[in-house]
């Protein structure tokens, strides 16, 4: 961290913080429909959650994030393209997919204004949006976290433990909300959970797009619960 | 299959005492099927390798007399390291087929390499086929590789599922005792467009696999693609309920694949038996909504 500046280490929290108005806030990444089955209950079980969640996140979101912001320093537009796609094609539950794109378009209108003054923002990032609102690409979240960091000039790894404590993030806040859990809790599932990042990043700083791969049936299977059903405070 | 592509597989490869995908080591199977012009399906292609073995189409089922049963059977016991085998099965223009194994396959404790199985399903305009496996059981360190790619056109209709035991939990114990699972699956129509890629990599090692978002202390996995036309996806989608039952060991959850091409099925249970008759009642669905059939009864000796 030390060659981070402070302006760059700022743009790193802002765009991390769950402030940022991408509507993180509205999904929970199943920990509604665990709570309500009982499958997640205490401090506990939902550490062991939260666990499962963002391993899920650090083998597709960021491999693919990670490979986009590649692409970008590249400047092989395409290549940036086809980690959307590759990611699209690999969430496999309706929310997942929903929550990533919604995301993703609100990321890179909201970079649009805050980085009208950027080169580098322009070069991709304004085609991306352009793109994204045409239909022409599908705009998951982590692909234009991709290219927001890379036109930033922010690394692989601040990329990674954004999406890291995003991911991670929105599981603990709903938890909050809907978990027979305490901010002392959730506070220490996130300091400590954190302390297996480097590890995850490692492997995934290694991985290409076909090496992708996630398996959380269980989640899956809470997913589904919480698509067909009706009682819902959150998005997913 | 080269491993050498599979990253998870590197850790693993080299060559045991006969070495890898030597004579013996490489059953392949070729299945064909189409109509004989008097709406009969038949077996048109029939091309193997043993230890794959396939001896003919079977008409059993009174509610679908047309419909060609397949038994797919391995005369080399279990798969052990080294193996490479691969099969392809093609479903023409409004044929149809029922796939299924002669018994459970088990994959053997491997010393060296892996076992490795390659899978192709093509399917034409109006095919329809269930390919509906007994489940799979690795051993203590087996490492299985499994790739699956299909092309299907728009009007036809693939059931296709697979279902994981933990190991043989009366033998030692053996529960989440192997080193390696790494399955993928990707579709794609006749026109080169992708339609979803699955891929699940599980290393009971690196911890976590009976984690609460991940097994959840169930011990049998079943997994369940459906790929069909909308108004069928729809349908099937509806009639396919989402659950966890901890009083009866089974959980279940239905979900639309990208762009509605199909749905994706994932099962947990606690035994085997619970399972299979969740994935056969899938099937059956699939079947009435497609067929307008439902699936036959299971033999009472499987």
């Amino acid at each position: 961290m030390n060659c981070l500046s402070l302006g760059l280490l700022l743009h790193l929290l802002e765009f991390t913080d769950s402030a940022f108005p991408v509507g993180a806030f509205s999904f929970s990444n199943g920990v509604e429909t665990a709570a309500e089955t009982g499958e997640v209950k205490d401090a506990e079980s939902l550490r062991e959650y939260a666990r499962d969640i963002v391993r899920r996140t650090a083998t597709t979101d960021c491999v693919a994030a990670v490979c986009a912001m590649r692409a970008c320093r590249a400047g092989d537009y395409e290549a940036v393209a086809e980690a959307d796609e590759s990611l699209w094609l690999a969430k496999l539950n309706t929310e997942a997919r929903q929550m990533s794109v919604r995301m993703g378009r609100k990321t890179a209108e909201l970079a649009e204004r805050i980085l009208s003054d950027s080169e580098a923002w322009h070069s991709s990032g304004s085609r991306w949006l352009a793109d994204v609102v045409s239909e022409r690409v599908r705009g998951t979240h982590a692909v234009t976290m991709g290219i927001l960091f890379a036109a930033c000039g922010l690394s692989e790894r601040e990329l990674f433990a954004s999406l890291f404590y995003g991911s991670l993030n929105t599981v603990l806040s709903a938890a909050l909300r809907c978990v027979r859990v305490s901010h002392y809790d959730t506070q220490r599932i996130l300091f400590d959970l954190s302390g297996e990042a480097d590890a995850l990043f490692a492997g995934v700083s290694e991985m290409e797009l076909a090496d992708m791969n996630s398996f959380a049936p269980q989640a899956d299977i809470l997913a589904s619960l919480h698509e067909k059903g009706s009682r819902r405070m959150f998005m997913n | 299959m080269k491993g050498a592509a599979i990253r998870e597989l590197h850790p693993y490869l080299g060559s045991g005492a006969v070495p890898a995908a030597s004579a013996g080591k490489c059953g392949c199977l070729r299945l064909g099927f189409e109509l004989d012009g008097r709406g009969r399906s038949i077996m048109r292609d029939l091309e193997r390798r043993a230890p794959l073995i396939v001896q003919q189409e079977l008409y059993f089922d009174e509610e679908m007399p047309e419909m060609p049963c397949v038994y797919i059977l391995s005369s080399g016991g279990p798969n052990v390291d080294g193996d490479r085998y691969e099969q392809c099965f093609t479903v023409r223009r409004n044929a149809f087929a029922h796939i299924s194994t002669g018994a459970a396959t088990k994959l053997a404790e491997m010393r060296c390499d892996y076992s490795g199985m390659k899978q192709h399903f093509e399917l034409e305009e109006g095919a329809y086929l269930e390919y509906l496996p007994e489940p799979t059981i690795p051993c203590r360190h087996t490492r299985f590789a499994c790739e699956t790619t299909i092309r299907i056109a728009e009007s036809a209709t693939l059931f296709y599922s697979e279902i994981y035991t933990s190991g043989r939990r009366y033998f030692r114990d053996e529960r989440f005792a192997y080193d390696l699972l790494s399955v993928s699956t990707a579709a794609e129509r006749p026109s080169g467009r992708r339609l979803f890629r699955e891929r699940f990599v599980i290393e009971p090692s690196r911890g976590g696999v009976e984690s609460r978002g991940v097994m959840s202390g169930f011990e049998i996995f079943g997994n369940a693609v459906v790929l069909a036309p909308p108004a069928s996806v729809d349908a099937i989608y509806a009639r396919t309920d989402a659950f966890i039952d901890r009083e009866r060991g089974l959980a279940a959850g239905v979900t639309r694949l990208p762009d509605d091409c199909g749905l994706s099925l994932r099962v947990l249970g606690r035994e085997t038996e619970q399972v299979k008759h969740l994935m056969r009642e899938f099937c059956s669905t699939v079947r009435m909504t497609v067929k307008g059939k439902p699936l036959f009864r299971e033999f009472p000796w499987r």
